[in-house]
């Protein structure tokens, strides 16, 4: 019997994790108990920083990563978050069929293999006032944790605010911070409602989780074994795609009832948006080079 | 190797390395290797190592552990509490027990600015003990309520046990530090009520009372607390305005200690590094401590013992409140011989699933282990307090240790009050971070 | 004369490995004062309008780097913890054979945790490890600091057992304290 340990950083409770334990389920039950994936959530074996360095050493042999947290390394890992890039569940989908030939290309020179990707729920605006054209934002304290969020803020001329997530919830108590784009899943997370009144279902982009196995782990695994995990590992990304499209829209329903104006941006803010999209787009286009320009056009194709 | 037999040992070889004067830090470290021999499949326990210590210490978080340790030992060189006992005696004189309620007073007003229980202990018996003696006050209740009263350094926030644990368990520290104040003016009660009655019962043991003072003199001594209550102030506006965040308070704090050092004369460029390197060398201690516990208890989630052990805890049928009281004899136990930083770091990993499991909020939980702590620091043979009244008094570590026993005992009651009244702990941080 | 050559090349690396210990330890105490600036900086400066990009970031690395150039300082004066009941009772040749048993196997922990700790720094460099926030670092750097740290420690471990075996004190043992301050300060030094 082969003993795999899962690495993730989010709670046992949150939808990507509950995936998680049920791909967990469905390999030991394909390979009847041959092979017995024990899913470590919380980030109680490794921070969320440490876990792909923890899978290309073979600490863990699974683990799960917002993977656009490692674009300093290589763009091609931040694609999923250049905004209005691919702002809806089948674009986003589109776009990670685009990604994935490029992601198992530089994972392969790492020693890993992609298992599935599963979107978070798309980011919007949470603002603390209404924000109906693009100069609204002007002056705002607006959270920027990456590069994308950061150019935004240069963009728009609001007030960039390093905050870390932890710390998140009481910023937003404090006033520290006053606008931010974020996923209304953060935003029930933090019940940001009680100190922010409106948010704008912009559908900036849609952040995936990869979940990605140590190569030398997988391959030596007998064939039928890596065929059950492929198998379980296709049907977990189907029912991940599902389930956050469905959170997606209990998130926006738990927000309004918590007092939320929850609003589509207005025609004029979007297109300011569009605009900003296509700036950072040709920023990223040119950080990425010929691989950036090929995923792209693969996936306007 | 099943995993009772595998708990049993590590707990041995930890007991044994522990016992033989091995750093804690070291012993931590070697039992999570050993651990590690145990895990199947992972190809190398030192790249485990590597990677797990670097997450937990290069953390923004962790950061706000040194500048706590930063300014009490900033407002430690600057003398503010030399004026404290001559702010606070003369509102006491009509109260049972008189003076002696300084000790309570004073260790309160320390500990909202220091994050350490021994240094408030110090810091206070520095100044009380000598004055006290010289009115005549029974030297029994003298030393045994500065004792007791010199743990609230670490249950009344600022508190280093509290930092330490915010990041063991991985809750917010800001919610930790306000579900500390309720319980902190619990025990300040605990204790002044026991003064009290004490000096009710023994009348004949207490010095004859000072002349009372006019209401314009008791003002102009107590104007020397003022710099603490502002120092105090300071933290928690910055908190509240919204100038910083939980962690950056904390340098806020620094600023604040440095300008009273600057106001009262005593900064200079040889204090301001003293206290520098003091703060680094015990930033470094307690870091290396984390470091090892952290390594461990990663050991442990591979081995999955804290699950095993919380479920076999279940099968036992205890209850709420027969765990708690289950996990107070036992950490009584363990606070006879260990300091609080290690009880800490040494048992979170496989307590909290248990904890978790018998549904008690792990913000309570910190309250609760705080509690603990704060019991074996004043429980012999091992206990800082000890020590450092001791030194102080030159008394032998019996007459210590007998004399903060009632303490010791008040500090169990308030254990007690805070698991059948959990909302004396809850109320604050539900207040501010509800739901 | 050969005698007062080597007095004097000992004398010399004496005098070097406490400056080493030392210039780490004053390195940690300027990594300390960084972290109070970065949060100053970043508390401030969202009133006035200044924003640190990455602030969090450099406050995480400054806080690692402090934790572990420190630590050779910090254990040659005697301020690492360990439980003293029983060692306390041990006197004469016992007491330097336990000495020499703990420090043996403090050699052998901290220079594995460095070896470790510096190939994880060698492998953040070959991978092209980056950090993860707004400004794009490549690890190796801030991660020089954690193996620096270890190294220095494991240097300071094994001058101590060098000490212990040709039987002289070692460093770290302080008399108990007597006046008032010296409580205080050490009571401060505890951290309990
Ligand atoms: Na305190
Ligand atoms: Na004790």
């Amino acid at each position: 019997q082969t003993k795999w340990n899962l690495a993730s950083a989010y709670p046992a409770t949150n939808f990507h994790t509950e995936n998680l334990v049920k791909f967990a389920e469905d390999v030991k039950t394909a390979t009847k108990g041959g092979l017995e994936i024990t899913v470590h959530p919380n980030a109680s074996l490794f921070k969320a920083p440490e876990i792909k360095r923890a899978v290309m050493t073979g600490s863990a042999q699974v683990g799960e990563v917002l993977i656009s947290v490692h674009e300093n390394e290589d763009p091609i890992y931040g694609v999923d978050v250049v905004p209005f890039l691919a702002s809806s569940y089948p674009d986003a989908m589109k776009l990670w069929q685009a990604q994935k030939p490029f992601l198992e290309k530089k994972f392969e020179s790492q020693g890993l293999k992609t298992l599935y990707a599963v979107a978070w729920p798309p980011q919007g605006i949470f603002a603390n006032k209404e924000i109906n054209k693009i100069e609204d934002l002007k002056g705002t304290k607006w959270r920027s944790y990456n590069p994308g969020t950061a150019r935004i803020a240069e963009l728009v001329s609001a007030q960039p605010v390093t905050v870390q997530a932890a710390e998140l919830a009481q910023a937003l108590a404090g006033g520290i911070v006053n606008a931010l784009m974020t996923s209304s899943a953060t935003g029930v997370d933090s019940k940001i409602w009680e100190s922010l009144k409106y948010y704008y279902d912009t559908q900036a982009w849609l952040p995936k989780n990869v979940i990605m196995v140590n190569k030398t782990a997988f391959d030596a695994l007998p064939a039928d074994q890596k065929e059950a995990v492929l198998k379980a590992a296709a049907d977990a990304e189907k029912r991940g795609w599902e389930v956050s499209a469905i959170k997606t829209k209990e998130n926006a329903e738990k927000l309004t009832a918590n007092g939320m104006k929850v609003l589509p941006p207005s025609p004029e803010l979007a297109a300011a948006m569009k605009k900003i999209g296509e700036e950072l787009t040709a920023d990223w286009l040119k950080k990425a080079g010929a691989d950036g320009k090929a995923l792209v056009d693969a996936y306007k194709k | 190797m099943d995993i009772v037999t595998l708990s049993g040992l590590l707990l041995i070889a930890l007991l044994v390395l522990l016992g033989s004067g091995v750093w804690i830090a070291i012993a931590l470290l070697s039992i999570g290797w050993l651990g590690m021999q145990f895990v199947p499949n992972v190809p190398s326990s030192g790249t485990v190592l590597a990677t797990t210590i670097w997450g937990n210490s290069a953390s923004w978080t962790m950061a706000a552990l040194p500048l706590f340790i930063w300014m009490g030992e900033i407002l430690f060189r600057s003398r503010l509490s030399e004026e404290m006992f001559r702010g606070l005696a003369p509102w006491l004189n009509r109260i049972p027990g008189r003076l002696l309620h300084v000790n309570v007073l004073a260790c309160g007003i320390f500990g909202s600015v220091s994050g350490s229980s021994a240094a408030t202990c110090a810091t206070v018996a520095k100044m009380a003990l000598p004055e006290l003696k010289k009115r005549g006050y029974d030297e029994k209740i003298s030393l045994g309520s500065l004792a007791g009263a010199g743990t609230l350094g670490i249950l009344i926030p600022p508190s280093i046990m509290m930092v330490i644990y915010a990041v063991a368990a991985d809750v917010s520290i800001i919610q930790v530090f306000l579900a500390g104040f309720i319980p902190g003016a619990l025990v300040m009660g605990l204790y002044s009520g026991y003064i009290i009655l004490w000096a009710l019962l023994n009348p004949k043991r207490m010095p004859p009372p000072e002349p009372l003072m006019s209401l314009r003199e008791k003002l102009s001594e107590s104007a020397k607390l003022i710099p603490c209550m502002a120092l105090i102030s300071l933290v928690f506006i910055s908190l509240l305005a919204g100038w910083a965040t939980a962690t950056e308070c904390a340098a806020w704090g620094v600023a604040g200690s440095l300008a009273i050092a600057w106001w009262s004369g005593t900064l200079s460029r040889t204090s301001f590094w003293q206290s520098v390197m003091g703060t680094t060398r015990v930033t470094c201690m307690i870091m290396l401590i984390l470091a090892g516990a952290s390594f461990m208890s990663t050991s442990m989630a591979y081995t999955g013992i804290p699950q095993a052990l919380a479920a076999w805890v279940q099968t036992l049928g205890l209850g709420p409140f027969g765990l708690i009281a289950a996990l107070t004899v036992m950490y009584i136990i363990l606070g006879t011989a260990l300091d609080g930083i290690s009880m800490i770091v040494l048992t979170t990993t496989v307590v909290i699933p248990m904890v978790q499991q018998a549904g008690f909020d792990l913000i309570w939980f910190g309250i609760f282990l705080v509690l603990i702590v704060e019991m074996a620091e004043v429980s012999p043979p091992v206990g800082f307090n000890l020590f450092v009244l001791q030194t102080m008094s030159g008394k032998d570590s019996n007459t210590v240790a007998l004399a903060s026993l009632p303490f010791f005992g008040l500090l169990v009651i308030a254990v007690a009050i805070i698991t059948i009244f959990p909302g004396l702990v809850m109320w604050l941080p539900r207040l501010v971070f509800p739901g | 004369m050969t005698g007062d050559r080597r007095e004097g090349f000992t004398g010399m690396v004496r005098r070097s490995l406490d400056l080493l210990y030392l210039g780490a330890g004053w390195l940690a105490g300027l990594f300390l004062i960084s972290i109070f600036a970065l949060m100053m900086g970043l508390s401030i400066g969202r009133q006035v309008g200044l924003n640190i990009p990455s602030g969090d970031d450099f406050t995480s690395w400054a806080m690692a780097a402090m934790a572990f150039l420190g630590l050779a300082h910090t254990f040659k004066s005697g301020d690492m913890i360990r439980v003293e009941l029983l060692f306390e009772r041990f006197k004469g040749r016992i007491r330097q054979v336990m000495e020499i048993l703990c420090l043996s196997l403090a050699l052998v922990m901290s220079g594995y945790f460095s070896w470790h700790a510096t190939m994880m720094s060698w492998d953040s460099y070959r991978f092209f490890e980056y950090s993860q926030g707004v400004l794009a670092v490549p690890m190796w750097i801030p991660q020089i600091g954690y193996a620096l740290g270890l190294i220095i420690l494991t240097i300071a471990i094994l001058d101590e057992l060098v000490i212990v075996l040709s039987g002289r004190k070692p460093t770290y043992e302080k008399p108990p304290a007597t006046t008032a301050e010296e409580v205080v300060e050490r009571a401060l030094q505890s951290g309990v």
